[in-house]
């Protein structure tokens, strides 16, 4: 399924526009340069899909939902139909199940599917978590979406990327959430110190340049405690779990391809230091105790915050400085190094 | 080499974790090295502070018989030989990879990286434990190419 800024994307923007009122057929073909028929077929996918369009005659048609309905509704048309971003979500493949949407798109990116193309499935089988761990993917409640982007970057220069992909995601949360989210280095996004949201970003490059990057992006957004693995209770929450009720999912997912899209223009346009100013908003680990697994190597000491490049530092008891690159950070809170002052020598 | 040239250098390393750069022109020899004021310089073990070199590009090690071609990584990163910590490593010494093969994941700041093969041949070294860090341009592999 590939509608991008599909007849029924606008055919469902037209109809809400007249919450009570009817649209007339021959308004709906002249708006969309279409033939009457053509758009009694896109009407009756609309139907297939769930949609109720009544059709009155010699008024023409309208679309019977309530509010509840409206907000539950998650599919390409849906978010095609409110979507502002120009070319982020303007291609979107819909699945109901993949065994991981960063799989599915790197296959496209690798037929040469456009920039800003996104995939999105209802529920993944094999959702990839960092080294190969698995990001639980329930059904029907959450957003599983992997973005094609293709930077004309260094490759040695990508990684900078995950970071604005955080303080995307993290900024799109923050809309929805009563509770203000925090990023853990490098881009899991956390609310009440409980993962909301993970980034894996993956990349085809040459050892000069960047081919393409695909960035998978998990938001638990209406997951309840009871749709989440016993085992994930105590460390995943979501958006519903904080704000009390259920939110629209293409509405998230419409906000989510703009903040992305804002970010990564930032990053074209003006380079990595605004991008770390955005991220460092929603960064509370500064001046904590962390415990960071690299690889097999357990490191301890005060964070010093991030450097340029956006590796993060930490000060270890015997003073030195390390700059990592990669590993699982904890805020270790109840420390002995508890004591150490950021600030001492 | 004018200062044309090291402006463009300096500029390539501003944004970079790239500490020190060597640059051999036909007319002479460059060093640069960032630090001083308002550069913090990172160390990263007592007393030793972190230290890259580029070098320019050789088409294989003087040392190395001219069949061996040499795998770089393309960023600062972590070195994985596989997918996932259970799974089995991409390459073993001895096996025979093509061209566009995966080798190994270079990940950094949880971006994942799977280096290919630009050779196809033999693999006669790994030249870098699992799990180790690597900076820009270390050698990986070496591929043993039929002549």
């Amino acid at each position: 399924m590939r509608p991008s800024e599909s007849a029924e994307a606008r055919i469902i923007r037209l109809l809400r526009m007249r919450p009570d009122g009817h649209v007339s057929g021959e308004r709906i073909s002249r708006t969309l340069g279409m033939s009457r028929a053509a758009v009694w077929k896109h009407i009756g996918a609309l139907r297939k899909a769930g949609y109720e369009i009544k059709a009155v005659p010699s008024k023409g048609y309208m679309l019977g939902e309530t509010a509840l309905e409206a907000l539950a509704r998650f599919n390409a048309a849906e978010i095609s139909a409110g979507l502002t971003a120009k070319t982020i979500g303007r291609e979107i493949f819909f699945y109901p199940e993949l065994t991981s949407t960063n799989q599915k798109a790197m296959e496209l990116g690798r037929l040469g599917e456009k920039e800003g193309s996104v995939v999105i499935a209802e529920r993944q089988s094999a959702g990839k978590g960092r080294l190969g761990r698995k990001w639980e993917s329930p059904s029907g409640v959450n957003l599983y979406t992997s973005i094609i982007l293709r930077p004309k970057i260094p490759t040695f220069e990508a990684q900078k990327l995950t970071l604005m992909l955080a303080a995307a995601v993290a900024e799109t949360v923050a809309e929805f959430s009563p509770v203000r989210p925090e990023v853990k280095w490098p881009n899991d996004i956390l609310i009440n110190s409980k993962k909301a949201a993970g980034i894996l970003t993956e990349m085809d490059a040459e050892p000069d340049r960047v081919n393409f990057i695909v960035a998978g992006i998990g938001v638990n957004v209406n997951m309840t405690a009871a749709d989440t693995p016993p085992f994930l209770r105590p460390i995943a929450t979501s958006i519903r779990q904080v704000r009390g009720e259920d939110i629209s999912r293409a509405v998230f997912a419409q906000r989510l391809y703009s903040n992305v899209e804002k970010w990564y223009d930032v990053f074209l346009k003006d380079g990595f230091e605004p991008v770390v100013a955005g991220w460092k908003r929603f960064f509370s680990s500064e001046g904590k105790a962390v415990k960071v697994t690299v690889f097999n190597r357990v490191i301890e000491g005060l964070c010093m915050g991030i450097d340029k490049g956006g590796a993060l530092l930490v000060r270890t008891p015997s003073g030195a400085v390390e700059r990592i690159i990669s590993g699982d950070v904890e805020t270790a809170g109840s420390s002995h190094l508890r004591g150490l002052s950021p600030f001492k020598g | 080499m004018d200062l044309k040239d090291i402006k463009a250098i300096y500029k390539f390393l501003k944004d970079t974790d790239i500490v020190e750069i060597e640059v051999e022109g036909k007319d002479g020899k460059l060093r640069l090295r960032r630090g001083g004021a308002g550069h913090e310089v990172i160390v990263e073990k007592a007393g030793q502070a972190p230290k890259v070199e580029v070098e320019p590009k050789k088409e294989a090690a003087p040392s190395k018989p001219d069949n061996i071609r040499i795998v770089t990584s393309p960023m600062v990163g972590t070195f994985y030989r596989s997918p996932s910590p259970e799974a089995q490593s991409f390459v073993e010494m001895d096996s025979f990879v093509k061209s566009g093969q995966a080798l190994c994941i270079i990940e950094a700041m949880k971006l994942m990286n799977e280096v290919e093969s630009e050779f196809s041949g033999k693999v006669v070294s790994i030249l870098v434990e699992n799990g180790q860090p690597v900076e820009y341009g270390e050698p990986l592999f070496h591929i043993e190419v039929s002549k």
